[in-house]
Order: C-alpha cells, then sequence, then structure tokens
C-alpha cells in the first residue's frame, strides 16, 4: 500500500499544495518551520483521523479558512486504487469520503490506509507518563485489528460513566449506589478483562519483533523485555473491582482497571525510564513503532507507510546508517531539515518553503 | 463569538440549537427557512406543536405517549398482558410493532442509566415497572434497551432487580449491530432478535 498522491488545502500552513510521492522512499526537505511534520500529519491524519501531535483538530484548519481538506490517491498491494479524502471543519464533525463515498463508521478507514509515524515526540514511549505506552499498545492494538476500536471507545464510555457516578455518590456507599455500582462493574469487567488480555497478547507477539530491531537499530545484542502485569490480572477485574470498592467510592475514582495500567520496558534487566541513555531510549522508541509497524504488515498482508518525521538528525550517525539499512519494505517519507545522511538514498527529493512546494 | 444577527434570530437560532441532534448550523439553516415561510405556514407549525404538546400525555401504565389515561396498546383488550417489553424510548415501539413479532404490551422508561446525563434508576420509570410486575399477571419481561453500553447496563439492572419475582426475564438475541439503535435496525433483524431471545439472569 502507498500514497501516490496528496494534497492539502488549507491545512495548516498550506493553503493549497500537492505532493507526488515514490513508492519507494521520498524526502522532504526544508528548514525548520516551512511545513514538512505538517505534510506527516496530514498522512497520519487520513489513517487515524487524529494528530499524532495531540492537538484539537481545529488545530489543523489554516487561520481564516473554515475547513481544511486532504485528498490522497492509495494504491493497494492487489492494484485497487481509492481516493482518500477528508473535511476537516473548524467546528463539528470531520467528514471522511473514500472513492466518494461517505464513511459510516471512522474505524471502516482502518483498512484502507495504514501510517507508522515516527516522531521526536516518540521519545515519551520510553520517558513519559504511562498513558503514552497504555495509547502506543491500544493503537497498535486497533490497527491490528479495527474492531480493537470499539472496545477502546467502550471502555473509555463504561470509565467516564462510572467515574461520574462515583463522584455524585460523595463518599457514601449506600445500597442504591452498590446497586447501580454492580452493574456498572460488571460491564467494566467484562470490557476490562477483555482489553487486559488483548494487551498481554499484543505485548508477548511484539516483544521479539522489538528486540530484534533494537539489535538493528542500536547495533547492540541486549535483551529487551516488556513488562505487562498489571494486579488486577492475577485476581480478574471482577474480584478487583469489588476489592477496591470502598476506596474507589471514598475517592470518587476508578482506581483499578486497565484505564491505569503501565507496561515497563526493560533493557537488559533494568528499567528503560530511569537507566537508559537519552540515545538507548531513541532506539528504543524506535524499535517499538518499527516492530508494530512489521506486526501490522505481517497480520493484515497490508505494508503500512512508513514515516520518519526530523527523526535522522536527532539519532546519531551509527544509529541513523543502521536504521536506513534495515528499513522496512514498502513506501517510506523521510522530512528533514539537516542534510540527507548518503545512506537514505530517496527516488524522490521534495523541497518545500514556506508552506509551497519548491522543486 | 459575537452574536451578529437581530435578537429575535438569535433567540430563535439558540432554541432551535438546543433540541436533540440540531447542530448550530442547522439550527441557523432551520431558523432562516423559517423565516421565509409565509406567515400561515408558521402559524400551522406553531399550532401542531402547541396541539401536541396539550393533547399528548403519558399512559397512565407504559408511558408510551397516549391521548387518553391508556394508550391504545394499553387499551387493547387483544393484546397479551403476560408479557411486558421495556424499552427507551416511545419511539423504539414503533420498529418493534412493525415486526408483528410482538403481542404482549411495552413498559417505557424514558430514558438509560447515564450518570454524565445524571440520569440513575430512580429518574426512570423502574419503580412503576416493579409495580406492574407486582399487579399485574406477567410471566415475561423482554428488556429491549439498545445494544450499547448504556443500554446494556440498564438491562442487567433490571435483570438483577427484577430477579426476586417468579416471572422470566430475557434480552433479545445478538444480531443487533453492537453500537447500534432500535429505531435504525431492520424488521427482519429485529423480529429474529426478538424471537431468539435469552434468558438474562444465567
Ligand atoms: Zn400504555
Amino acid at each position: 500500500m502507498f500514497i501516490e498522491q496528496i494534497e492539502l488545502v488549507d491545512f495548516r500552513n498550506y493553503e493549497r499544495a500537492s505532493f507526488s510521492l515514490t513508492a519507494e522512499t521520498t524526502a522532504i526537505v526544508g528548514r525548520n518551520g516551512q511545513g514538512k511534520t505538517n505534510v506527516a500529519e496530514a498522512m497520519a491524519f487520513l489513517a487515524t483521523l487524529d494528530s499524532f501531535r495531540q492537538v484539537p483538530v481545529a488545530a489543523l484548519v489554516r487561520d481564516g479558512a473554515e475547513s481544511a481538506f486532504v485528498r490522497a490517491t492509495v494504491k493497494h498491494d492487489d492494484g485497487r486504487e481509492l481516493l482518500v479524502e477528508v473535511e476537516i471543519p473548524r467546528q463539528g464533525r470531520v467528514n471522511v469520503l473514500v472513492n466518494k463515498q461517505r464513511l459510516a463508521r471512522t474505524r471502516d478507514l482502518v483498512g484502507v490506509l495504514r501510517v507508522t509515524v515516527f516522531s521526536p515526540d516518540d521519545l515519551d514511549l520510553v520517558k513519559g507518563a504511562p498513558s503514552e505506552r497504555r495509547r502506543f499498545a491500544d493503537d497498535a492494538l486497533v490497527s491490528v485489528a479495527a474492531k480493537n476500536d470499539a472496545l477502546r471507545l467502550e471502555l473509555d464510555r463504561v470509565i467516564r460513566q462510572r467515574n461520574t457516578l462515583l463522584r455524585q455518590c460523595a463518599g457514601r456507599l449506600t445500597e442504591e449506589v452498590g446497586f447501580s455500582l454492580d452493574v456498572w462493574d460488571e460491564r467494566l469487567a467484562a470490557v476490562g478483562d477483555e482489553i487486559g488480555q488483548a494487551r498481554a497478547t499484543l505485548l508477548a507477539q511484539l516483544q521479539p519483533m522489538v528486540e530484534e530491531a533494537y539489535q538493528q537499530v542500536a547495533g547492540a545484542r541486549v535483551a529487551v523485555a516488556l513488562g505487562y502485569e498489571p494486579d488486577w490480572r492475577r485476581t480478574g477485574l471482577a474480584a478487583a473491582l469489588t476489592a477496591s470498592r470502598r476506596d474507589d467510592v471514598r475517592r470518587g475514582v476508578s482506581t483499578v482497571g486497565p484505564h491505569r495500567d503501565d507496561i515497563e520496558l526493560f533493557l537488559g534487566s533494568m528499567p528503560a525510564r530511569t537507566h537508559a541513555s537519552q540515545g538507548e531510549m531513541r532506539s528504543l522508541a524506535l524499535s517499538l513503532r518499527l516492530a508494530v509497524h512489521r506486526l501490522v504488515a505481517r497480520t493484515t498482508d497490508m505494508t503500512p507507510l512508513l514515516v520518519l518525521d526530523d527523526v535522522l538528525s536527532e539519532l546519531d550517525p551509527g544509529r541513523c546508517e543502521a536504521l536506513l539499512a534495515h528499513l522496512p519494505p514498502g513506501q517510506v517519507v523521510i522530512t528533514t531539515a539537516s542534510p540527507l545522511p548518503v545512506a537514505a538514498r530517496p527516488d524522490r527529493v521534495i523541497t518545500i518553503e514556506a508552506g509551497q512546494v519548491k522543486t | 463569538m459575537a452574536s451578529t444577527y437581530t435578537l429575535p434570530v438569535q433567540n430563535l437560532i439558540d432554541h432551535l440549537g438546543r433540541l436533540p441532534g440540531i447542530g448550530p448550523r442547522s439550527a441557523q439553516r432551520i431558523a432562516f427557512h423559517l423565516l421565509k415561510l409565509p406567515a400561515e405556514d408558521v402559524q400551522r407549525l406553531t399550532q401542531a406543536i402547541t396541539d401536541a404538546k396539550e393533547r399528548v400525555r403519558f399512559c397512565s401504565q407504559c408511558f408510551n405517549f397516549a391521548e387518553d389515561d391508556l394508550c391504545p396498546i394499553c387499551a387493547d383488550p387483544r393484546r397479551d398482558s403476560s408479557v411486558i417489553c421495556v424499552v427507551e424510548e416511545s419511539r423504539d415501539i414503533i420498529p418493534l410493532e412493525r415486526t408483528g413479532e410482538f403481542k404482549g404490551r411495552y413498559h417505557v422508561l424514558l430514558g438509560v442509566m447515564n450518570p454524565i446525563e445524571g440520569i440513575g434508576p430512580d429518574q426512570l420509570k423502574m419503580r412503576e415497572l416493579v409495580m406492574r410486575i407486582g399487579s399485574e399477571d406477567v410471566r415475561e419481561v423482554i428488556v429491549c434497551t439498545n445494544p450499547n453500553t448504556e443500554g446494556e447496563v440498564t438491562a442487567q439492572y433490571i435483570g438483577r432487580l427484577l430477579k426476586p419475582f417468579d416471572i422470566t426475564v430475557t434480552r433479545p438475541a445478538s444480531g443487533l449491530p453492537v453500537g447500534g439503535d432500535l429505531e435504525y435496525a431492520d424488521e427482519l433483524t429485529l423480529g429474529r432478535a426478538i424471537s431468539g431471545r435469552r434468558r438474562l439472569d444465567d
């Protein structure tokens, strides 16, 4: 699968710009602040309808415009050609059309276009809060199977409802509150156990792939472990919720469940978050992304597009060369402000300046 | 954003915008449409709203819309009073009636459990449902809330609430689109779901 052509209208700093990409490697170069990352963001937005920079959708609309548009021609390995169009209004719902047909559910988009982005912010996968790693795992679950999106939405919804109920009861566990909690807990336990199982299975699958990618990028033979052992998984969520009920009511929030999980990353026997160097963290974050990229390619028969957004300059020359030597097959888009390393060997170089394509 | 319309226009837009399913853009479009209509058309619309509001109330037994004390279904002696189908809103009765599979009576909860919207069991017609089980000769309750988060939780709640009674509590078989609404299910799917219902207490 690859993006052959992508057009941005009133998207970020682009009034109108069109990019023709090759099926292999395209480099987008330009000084900082000219709009390189915005192109990467537009590509990823088509796949997830979300910004990987974690900003509100309205931030994507160019100043003075009402809506942004992104339009792309996507070619699948089986020869199928799809026209994907999204309209991003400043307010209201994003509209998605595939071959001019309106998409009923956004998760239907997962089978159309898959994009893996690696950006400098990915250091947070290792360094950041547990929520960063949960999002990583859950995003991966959705790219592997679109139905997981429903599971994730359901968990968010039940947790929000349960937390509201806990706040409303103002610390008092009356019989009525208990009766209502029983049914919300039953639902939460069902969804939570399923998500816990899905995460555990995913991480077990990813572990050897992350380790392999780490060895390729860092050039070091180090054991990599993804530790996912939340306490509630030992008893099952239903029992854990019963045990924490008094505490939950007193604090007015759901203290136990998959929404509080962490995934611990180990290099050798040491937790990476506290013991790894900056370079090791970068290699590990990149390995996590590459592993998901390969897993998606393997489980879905669809080679995703890999976007390396501004990351080559962040890696030391050795790691950078190792990464470029081990790029997975498929389309790659590299954006960079610094000169391209020789090993990048792009088929096409696009230069941009102030939201305009120069070459 | 500063209001750019005269007060009566802005007022109309604001009121329309509070209706379910109508966003700011639609509210504006409807308001402009109304203002372009001939005066008698607007009069007919306001009359229809006033009439409906004056003449329609809730059935004293099942809380469906009714013009009299009882709705047409509760007043119909041919309906099987031993089976009650619990639905969220009156609008859910229409697709169920169209299936032709169901000959019993209804009970409208007037919502589902939804803490975010401030709705718990006390805000719904739960107590009235329990009263009906006690006073009517009911053998089975079919809980036909929507197959989404709140609908499932409400169904489980009803299952537990009715446990002390010597009746069967069932839930329509799956086959309804998950996360979908009864309102949009086709008759065939809904009919099959009703005839293949499962017990809630197992
Ligand atoms: Zn009635």
